[in-house]
């Protein structure tokens, strides 16, 4: 079909970096041509240079190199070869002396010889390493200009995967839920899943925080979820074994969290523990949970 | 796969010998990792599952209160060949991410790895394991990889990922070539899917696992592979690790009540009664938890207990009748809630009221048989030991002096019970005990009470006798025999958990985990005082 054909195509696309970052290509004075320039220059006089490219993450930096680097390869058959090192990949001590830091300065000190020729081309969306005093010295800095290409990408993906089949065409709902997918707010997911007895647990710790208590754990916990039970009379007095299983399933779904790692030893009642989210944010996880009846609940 | 056998891979020793260099000698067993797992997982070493594929319908039908997130996968890892971005799935726990996935897989008969951060534990065995089903596809395994191991380190696990993910690739693209039209087409794409990837951020915290595999598509740009990652927690747990290469992420949001009703009436051999029985068990448990696991095994017993009075099961229940059935269910439905998850003192409780169908006081006997007596068997000197280490918790160590006297007796305190200072100082105390928990306490101090009770318990017998009547027997007590003994036993039994050294004495310190409940009935079981020792009584 006509049209699978061209979500089939508008996919690649999409999914194809080259193709996505080569408008970069037209700008004569963008980044793009400044970088060439700069490499295809020093390949040609046969010197030593070297690049920093900074910016945020998912602006193509890596894809504008790769797109470079592509094109000097048929314009230079042969004279240069590519060798490509990732921090998450090579930052081990048998690749360079100690970390990351020593094999970036290693190979800048090896440019001074004049036996290899070569151009070293770093990218990193960290600004910080501007900071250290060497770098600012010997790297010429480019800062990118767009910010967040990638997002886009993967929004038009999410919204094209929406095309209606029999018309062909794109629809509204497509882009709505694209928007809404990068919209979402994991802590009211998360909310959302919990049951009225985790709610009940949550609503107590909330208690406890607003009064000020420094410190709480599963026994204050359950203090006060008596007190609760005992001043409302609701329905949702279970024992103590069900609302610590309770209490294990919101550590699960990371609501709460144990304050200390490291008191492993005490049981889990007794660790102390603090709440993940803000009272506003319960309130509203509340509030749009229909069937709780907590939130009658003066707290 | 002669090659493959000289990779040493038994889990469990890899990750402790891992300077260890020798390769360990292969078994029969060791060539397949995961064979002793679910079938699911055993089946994806051929890359695709074996079993017949299966329509669009079953796949919705099966999964209810899931469509629209199964269309939305499948529109996401789009048609035959067409590339895809990393999709992140996640949600809760138990709300069928892995199950709903492996199945679509299943519809879309395609080639995929399955890799669950889970049952691959470390980051060499998820390496290994990944290649392998890559390896085992490709049919003519890389040489040289084999018996040296190489893929220790994240880098040449990509390089070697990569290789075999061409090679794998290639294949597809071959064999589609060969057959023609005869076959199905399955595609050339290869779809690789991590599961649990929660557990990824407890690993190692120096290591870079996490941006590893959240970037790998990145890394890899081979647009020939899709990566579908699936996590019980939400995207915002990586931000920290991996910047902003974020998959596309679809929720799985936790079951409502009518998607809960629609999974638990799928498979009911008599939907009628069973529906009749969600309709009362449903609602209060869901108040409870939301999670089908936990659900599900309440259920079972509720639901065999619901048609004892029935004669025949396949019966279609009228209104009169369910009532019926609801009245002798209640009772049980009220302790089953209470003691959700605790499988085995259901069955106790069952057992206990074969006998009696009353309706009333099923609970209430229960909880007196169970406050009175000791359901285990424990000797004299054990008790003994395990009240002193209750004791020893929960005083503090300053007070020992003035609770027992130099002749090891209990000091008579006069107390002023009434006093405001008392009162708020037992609250403060109570406080106190909610949130620090048991005390811990070194040996000694341990072996210096069990000393002081049991020489009262031994001259007892006269004191006893002034004090309010009621004598125990005067055994002779062989208390103080082999107590370490009986230590390392009730530690091992876990009433007792021995925990690290002080940092400033240096010496083992133990606590009692014990709760005081307990404790009292230890204490009952042997006349022993508990109350008059306790700091705050």
């Amino acid at each position: 079909m006509a049209s699978e054909k061209a979500l089939d195509c508008l996919r690649r696309r999409l999914c194809d970096s080259s193709f996505v970052y080569s408008a970069f290509k037209s700008t004569p004075a963008g980044n793009y041509s400044k970088l060439k320039f700069l490499i295809s220059n020093t390949i040609t006089e046969a010197c030593n240079n070297s690049v920093l490219l900074l910016g945020p993450r998912g602006c193509g930096k890596g894809a504008v190199v790769d797109m470079i680097l592509e094109e000097l390869k048929d314009e230079f058959p042969e004279i240069i070869s590519v060798v490509r090192l990732n921090g998450l990949l090579h930052s081990d001590d048998n690749f360079a002396v100690k970390g990351k830091q020593r094999l970036l300065y290693s190979l800048l000190d090896a440019m001074q010889t004049l036996t290899s020729q070569s151009v070293v081309i770093g990218i990193s969306c960290r600004l910080n390493i501007l900071g250290d005093k060497k770098f600012k010295e010997i790297l010429d800095v480019l800062s990118s200009v767009d910010n967040t290409i990638s997002n886009i990408c993967r929004f038009l993906y999410h919204a094209i995967s929406w095309m209606h089949f029999e018309s062909g065409s794109l629809t509204l709902d497509g882009f709505k839920n694209a928007l809404s997918c990068m919209q979402r707010q994991p802590m009211l997911d998360k909310l959302q899943g919990a049951s009225v007895l985790e709610f009940y647990i949550l609503v107590c710790m909330n208690r406890l925080g607003s009064r000020e208590q420094n410190s709480f754990n599963f026994n204050s916990i359950m203090k006060e979820y008596k007190a609760i039970q005992d001043a409302y009379k609701t329905s949702d007095n279970y024992s103590w074994s069900v609302c610590l299983r309770a209490f294990e399933h919101l550590i699960e779904r990371e609501l709460i969290s144990f304050l200390d790692n490291r008191m492993r030893s005490l049981s889990i009642e007794y660790r102390p523990v603090r709440l993940l989210l803000s009272s506003q944010e319960l309130h509203q996880g509340l509030k749009s949970n229909s069937f709780c009846p907590v939130s009658n609940i003066n707290y | 796969m002669a090659k493959d056998e000289a990779i040493p891979l038994s889990p469990g020793r890899k990750t402790r010998s891992s300077s260890q260099l020798s390769p360990s000698k292969p078994s029969p067993q060791n060539v397949y990792p995961f064979s002793s797992q679910t079938q699911s997982q055993e089946l994806i070493h051929c890359l695709y599952t074996s079993e017949e594929p299966i329509s669009l319908e079953t796949l919705i039908s099966s999964f209810p209160g899931r469509k629209p997130q199964i269309l939305e996968i499948l529109r996401l890892v789009g048609s035959l060949n067409s590339p895809m971005f990393p999709l992140l799935i996640y949600g809760g726990p138990s709300t069928g991410k892995t199950i709903a996935i492996l199945q679509i897989f299943r519809y879309l008969n395609r080639p995929f790895v399955y890799a669950g951060c889970r049952t691959c534990y470390s980051p060499r065995i998820l390496f290994d394991s990944i290649l392998r089903q890559l390896l085992l596809h490709g049919r003519n395994p890389i040489k040289g990889n084999s018996g040296t191991k190489r893929y220790e380190k994240p880098s040449e696990f990509i390089d070697l990922l990569r290789i075999a993910l061409v090679q794998g690739i290639n294949a597809l693209k071959e064999r589609n070539l060969k057959s023609g039209s005869e076959e199905v087409d399955r595609g050339e794409m290869i779809y690789l899917i991590f599961d649990n990837c929660e557990l990824l951020r407890s690993w190692d915290k120096n290591s870079n696992i996490v941006p590893l595999l959240l970037r790998i598509h990145e890394m890899l740009k081979i647009p020939e592979v899709g990566i579908i990652y699936i996590s019980s927690s939400t995207p915002d747990a990586y931000y920290l690790c991996t910047g902003s290469i974020e998959p596309i992420t679809i929720y799985f949001p936790d079951y409502t009540l009518e998607d809960l009703h629609g999974i638990f009436m799928r498979n009911q051999p008599n939907p009628k009664l069973y529906s009749s029985f969600l309709s009362v068990v449903l609602k209060p448990f869901f108040r409870v938890t939301r999670r089908v696991d936990e659900l599900s095994v309440a259920f079972q017993p509720l639901f065999q207990q619901y048609c004892k009075p029935l004669v025949d099961r396949f019966v279609v229940p009228d209104e009169a009748m369910k009532r019926k059935l609801f009245d002798n269910l209640q009772p049980y439905l009220t302790v089953s809630l209470n003691e959700l998850f605790t499988v085995p003192s259901w069955s106790s409780h069952q057992t206990k009221q074969e006998g009696d169908h009353q309706k009333k006081g099923i609970s209430k006997s229960n909880r007196k048989e169970t406050s009175n007596e000791l359901d285990f068997h424990m000797s004299m000197s054990a008790k003994y030991l395990l009240l002193s280490a209750f004791i020893a918790s929960r005083n503090p160590a300053t007070l020992d002096a003035s609770l027992f006297d130099s002749s090891g007796g209990l000091i008579n305190r006069k107390r002023n019970k009434n006093s405001q200072m008392s009162m708020d100082r037992k609250d403060s105390m109570a406080e106190q005990i909610l949130l620090k928990g048991p005390g811990s306490f070194p040996l000694e101090r341990l072996l210096a009470i069990f000393q002081c009770i049991t020489s009262v318990a031994e001259s007892m017998v006269e004191e006893e006798q002034y004090e309010n009547g009621t004598a125990i027997e005067s055994e002779s007590f062989g208390l103080t025999s082999d107590v370490l003994l009986q230590l390392s036993s009730l530690c091992n039994a876990n009433f007792i958990w021995k925990s690290g050294s002080c940092p400033l004495e240096g010496s083992t310190r133990y606590r009692c985990t014990i709760d005081e409940e307990m404790a009292v009935r230890v204490a009952k079981s042997i006349n022993f005082p508990l109350s008059s020792y306790l700091y705050r009584r």
